[in-house]
């Protein structure tokens, strides 16, 4: 008799025995059990064609309430007409993403350039010759994103200056720097949210009014830089002392010690500990709701108080999530892939 | 200090001299100067305050709004909604962030006496009832006696039923749930008679049964929870605004003026009308708002009771029987004062 090699890794991995044999069983009666109604209420019996709810007369789910809602799902009250803008400034994005990865030296003029062209873009007016379109009119998927990106672009170099400060030798900087990082991390993100938009309205004289969103984004970017910093300060701990002792000994300042010896090596083993807080921090963008700021979650929550779409919860959280996790899932493969080129190069 | 003091008695007494005709109202000025009210709305309530397809924001709470920015600005599109969770709903209102609050959120003394806000009219009646199947025959709550109700263990809504029988000396069999939507579905299979909430939530609920119509919510009540306009305190005039609008939307409807007849109604000899829209005396002046102001919010809006059929009423889905809701003359609380 051959053997198949799959059939027989399949036999020795779970039905070496008898008891094996039966647990796989019952395992694949419990996968077959949930996933054949999942995949039927998903996919065979959903509902993808129509306006209205009276269209979705199969049992499954009601795909067309997404279709309908899906502008106000990715741009939430953004003007339709307005639109193309944030797909500018996404397209800018994914473009600039690709391009830094290939052009290391375009990472600190893009860094400054981008960012504010992405804010100017988005919210017109300053002279652009754009519409305004107020922050509160933004919502959906695109206030997600920017929510996190924007809280990141903070948070990360924030991060880094606070572990740099935390191990500085000036006794100053170094408490300042232990002040702000157990301050930030101790309280919890729903309470700065708070605080931020709306203590800060009260104590700040009248007509000196800061964006809500604005708020919301330093809010985010503060907590978010005290975890990053720690995650940082992993990293740096974990170089040789001798690595500093032999820069200095070459005669190197303090910053090109840092940059050109310690951050690159340290960030690289920090690296996934960042991509975890960055993940924390793209699912933290949904407490924004108690603010009332509509991201993602938030409108397809706010979308099921419409008469003509109540009851469609199942749908509505189904797509969120689908989402959250497509992009958590893209954001560690990402971070997986730079680690291990950045193994590479630390093999040679 | 002397130049000072006087300057400060020359400051009040022109004060003074202005406010026989009209006191300061930096809301009113602040909202005329920006061209639109914002209005502090709920996040998402069916029929109550919701967004559509298209965004574009609609609801009872949400025509309030309308009504008052057709009658301070004299175009019922220029408001801007800011959607307030439970927990900022406060703040954002003394804090100025917006310039009222409508926004299903229950009258309270304490609340009144607290936290800075007034409370300027009632314009909805909220409290707690019962959905029932409409094949069980039951008109009043007292109809439910040995049957049984569905709550969520420990809700107020399960004490307020409980008590509410007990003090009758009626029987009734409550079985709670742990969760409240464990409570609805379980009265949905016919586990039990009825399900209890407030009205507003059982509107929102029958909707999502399999099929509404075989359901129905009675009109009575057996708790009271009532919701209106709410202000910050201070600027007077300002909640003299807030709180007239809302009367003009229920003496309109008390008057019959509506918005297809409010043009040949301005002819109409009935003096109560002739003030109301602006045709006899001077009642916009007083407030510092145009003189038209009920006659644009009726034309842009409608009375009270053409909002509540459109919103949450028999025009809409939710098909709420105006109950409580309803005038005062014809057996509901909805109450204005005269228009003298």
């Amino acid at each position: 008799m051959t053997k198949v090699p799959w059939v027989e890794t399949l036999r020795q991995r779970l039905f070496a025995t008898w008891w094996d044999t039966a647990i796989t069983l019952v395992c694949l009666y419990i996968v077959w059990r949930i996933s054949v109604p999942l995949f039927h209420w998903l996919l065979l019996d959903a509902n993808w064609s129509g306006t209205s709810r009276e269209d979705c007369k199969s049992p499954g789910a009601c795909w067309v309430f997404v279709r309908m809602r899906f502008g106000q799902f990715m741009y939430g009250q953004y003007p339709v007409p307005e639109r193309w803008r944030v797909d500018l400034v996404g397209i800018l994005l994914v473009m600039s993403v690709a391009a830094l990865s290939w052009r290391r030296s375009l990472v600190i003029p893009a860094l400054i350039v981008l960012p504010p062209l992405g804010v100017w873009l988005l919210h017109g007016g300053w002279g652009t010759g754009l519409r305004v379109v107020e922050t509160r009119e933004w919502g959906g998927l695109m206030l997600t994103l920017f929510l996190a990106i924007y809280a990141g672009l903070i948070a990360i170099p924030l991060g880094i200056l606070l572990a740099l400060g935390r191990r500085s030798r000036l006794p100053l900087i170094r408490f300042a720097s232990v002040v702000f990082i157990e301050f930030w991390r101790g309280v919890p993100i729903i309470t700065v949210i708070f605080l931020a938009s709306l203590l800060l309205p009260l104590i700040m004289p009248t007509g000196f009014d800061v964006d809500r969103l604005a708020r919301a984004v330093i809010g985010l970017a503060f907590v978010i830089a005290a975890y990053m910093a720690e995650a940082v300060r992993g990293g740096l701990q974990a170089l040789p002392e001798g690595q500093t002792e032999a820069a200095q000994a070459l005669g190197l300042g303090y910053w090109r010690i840092q940059r050109l010896i310690v951050l690159p090596q340290a960030l690289r083993i920090a690296l996934p500990a960042m991509t975890n807080e960055f993940i924390a921090l793209f699912k933290n963008t949904t407490l924004v709701l108690i603010v009332s700021i509509f991201d993602l979650l938030g409108i397809a929550q706010a979308a099921l108080a419409d008469p003509a779409w109540v009851g469609m919860n199942m749908e509505a959280y189904v797509f969120a999530g689908a989402i959250y996790w497509f992009a958590c899932f893209g954001l560690s493969q990402w971070s997986r892939l730079r680690e291990k080129r950045l193994q590479v190069a630390h093999g040679r | 200090m002397k130049i000072i003091g006087f300057a400060a008695l020359a400051v009040l007494i022109a004060g003074s001299a202005v406010a026989q005709q009209l006191a300061p109202s930096p809301t009113l000025d602040a909202v005329k100067a920006r061209g639109h009210i914002e209005c502090g709305v709920h996040l998402g309530l069916p029929g109550f305050s919701f967004a559509n397809d298209k965004g574009e924001w609609s609801g009872l709470d949400v025509d309030y709004c309308k009504a008052l920015a057709a009658a301070v600005l004299g175009d019922s599109t220029k408001v801007k909604y800011t959607p307030t969770s439970v927990q900022q709903r406060w703040p954002v209102l003394t804090s100025g962030q917006v310039d009222l609050l409508a926004r299903n959120t229950t009258i309270t003394f304490s609340r009144n006496a607290t936290l800075g806000v007034n409370f300027q009219g009632i314009n909805f009646y909220e409290g707690q009832t019962f959905v029932v199947r409409t094949k069980a025959k039951v008109a009043a709550v007292k109809d439910l006696a040995d049957g049984t109700i569905c709550v969520a263990a420990g809700s107020t809504e399960e004490k307020a039923a409980a008590d509410w029988f007990r003090e009758r000396n009626l029987k009734v069999t409550i079985i709670n749930f742990q969760k409240n939507d464990d409570a609805i579905s379980a009265y949905d299979q016919e586990r039990c008679d009825a399900y209890t909430a407030g009205v507003g939530a059982l509107a929102g609920q029958r909707i999502k049964f399999k099929d509404p119509a075989q359901h129905q919510i009675l009109t009575e009540v057996i708790s009271n929870d009532p919701q209106g306009p709410t202000t910050r305190w201070g600027d007077e005039r300002w909640q003299l605004v807030v709180r007239w609008v809302l009367n003009a939307q229920i003496a309109a409807e008390a008057l019959g003026v509506t918005s297809k007849n409010v043009d040949e109604m301005k002819k109409s000899t009935n003096a109560e009308v002739r003030r109301l829209l602006g045709v006899d005396g001077k009642f916009g002046d007083m407030m510092g708002i145009s003189n038209d102001w009920a006659y644009n919010l009726i034309k842009q809006v409608g009375n009270y009771g053409e909002s509540f059929e459109r919103t949450v009423g028999m025009g809409s889905v939710l098909k709420l029987k105006r109950g409580q809701n309803e005038l005062w003359t014809k057996g509901g609380l909805l109450f204005t004062p005269p228009f003298q």
